[in-house]
């Protein structure tokens, strides 16, 4: 294509379009590659001819913008998101108006879900082995924490959840939100500086990283490895409820504690304050009846004891009719110990009398 | 955390005291020093629940400005 200038004297000159034009045409001569990386800032709109992102190095942020005609990219059926790492088939390309350069997509492959998931599996490994996800890390959540923290998305989902289940729960509970970003390739290193100023916050007893369901795509950062760590080394108890029952991210293993859902972790963090009053009132109440309960406990012992003394003492035989005898030299045991008109002394229940012996009997 | 007494501490010494009491081994003497703490601990407690304001507020703006 021929590209026209101008001679300003010995000077060629040419207007931006026609450099634009001749940039851009010299680019179409370069081959058609594969291209890796992670995907930002996807933008589509029905009235617009192309889709767009930009396509980043996840080791130093280099970034490439891609664009692709729409009804290519809508007959891949396509579910693409921010975070997702893809490769494109494409070749560079200049848009003139702009000067915009920019990858022009021919085919989009979502880099396989089987990569994705070995990239975890060793990740987890890895973590595992340092022991990270030890139940011996695991410290025991607060019954009554002074403030809660709780970190999450800006949709609204998770976050009226938790609030509603812990006011409904425990209305003196006191919150503290910190909200940022929950999905695509921003979140984990925004996650994790909002967990530690969180973490610094007065107060803060336990810290709760809610997240509503997404897709599996969408969880990722949450099994980031920065974030795990982040988690593991947090200062302060963490819950983590992200995702569904069915999701476990890394964060999951990390954390003191899970809950499947933003609503069972209110459960985790804050006591049922209905049952908390019914307990309290029922201490009272043995407090309250516990003085009473040990003097008749004491008075009963006592009188355990006064009855054993009594049935002890010789008062309580001769009540039942018996008699002592006693000569001068003691108590009388046996018959052959006294002598006919002897005199003795015998002691009754009531007084007693003295009286002569008449005679023995073996 | 500091070193004021919380909720669970208080609540914790007191079920031991009522424990304590109901097992009948103290001495009266003890028992009415057991019984004092055991009601100061009560009062505690409730004050806690009947003090306690809820309260939801939104940390600043800060994370927002976090850049990967």
């Amino acid at each position: 294509m021929k590209v026209e200038h101008e001679l300003q004297g010995d000077r060629k000159v040419y207007t931006v379009s026609a450099f634009n034009r001749g940039v851009a045409s010299w680019l179409t001569r370069l081959p058609t590659v594969w291209v890796e990386g992670e995907v930002t800032e996807f933008r589509r709109q029905a009235r617009w001819q192309s889709v767009f992102f930009t396509m980043k190095d996840p080791h130093d942020g280099s970034c490439l913008r891609v664009s692709m005609p729409r009804g290519g990219f809508d007959a891949l059926r396509l579910e693409l998101a921010d975070g997702m790492t893809v490769h494109v088939f494409g070749r560079p390309e200049l848009f003139g108006a702009r000067g915009d350069f920019s990858l022009r997509a021919l085919s989009i492959e979502p880099l396989g879900l089987g990569a994705v998931l070995a990239q975890l599996e060793q990740r987890k490994r890895k973590l595992a082995a340092e022991g990270l996800f030890a139940a011996a890390r695991k410290r025991p959540l607060p019954l009554f924490p002074r403030r809660i923290g709780l970190l999450t998305g800006n949709e609204a989902a998770a976050k009226r959840d938790f609030v509603t289940a812990v006011a409904a729960r425990f209305p003196a509970a006191r919150i503290l939100v910190s909200q940022t970003y929950v999905q695509g390739p921003r979140a984990a290193p925004a996650l994790v500086t909002a967990l530690s100023d969180l973490a610094g916050e007065d107060a803060i007893d336990v810290i709760v990283l809610a997240r509503g369901g997404g897709s599996f795509e969408d969880l990722l950062p949450f099994s980031d490895e920065r974030l795990v760590r982040a988690v593991a080394d947090s200062p302060v108890p963490i819950v983590s409820a992200v995702g569904h029952e069915q999701d476990t991210p890394l964060c999951d293993l990390a954390a003191d504690a899970r809950a499947s859902t933003p609503t069972a972790a209110a459960r985790l963090v804050v006591p049922d304050e209905g049952e908390l009053r019914e307990r309290l009132s029922s201490l009272r109440g043995r407090l309250e009846r516990a003085p009473r309960l040990l003097v008749e406990r004491k008075r009963a012992g006592l009188e355990s004891l006064a009855g054993r003394l009594r049935a002890l003492s010789h008062q309580s035989t001769l009540s039942r009719g018996y008699a002592i005898v006693r000569t001068e030299s003691g108590i009388v045991r046996t018959a052959s110990e006294l002598a006919a008109g002897e005199r003795v002394d015998v002691e009754l229940a009531q007084g007693g009398f003295g009286a002569r012996v008449e005679e023995t009997r073996p | 955390m500091t070193e004021e007494r919380t909720f669970e501490d208080a609540q914790r010494e007191l079920e031991r005291i009522v424990g304590e009491l109901e097992g009948g081994r103290a001495s009266l003497e003890d028992a009415l020093a057991l019984w004092e703490r055991g009601d100061e601990l009560y009062r505690f407690c409730l004050g806690k629940l009947d003090s306690a304001e809820g309260k939801t507020e939104e940390l600043g703006r800060r994370v927002e400005e976090a850049r990967p």
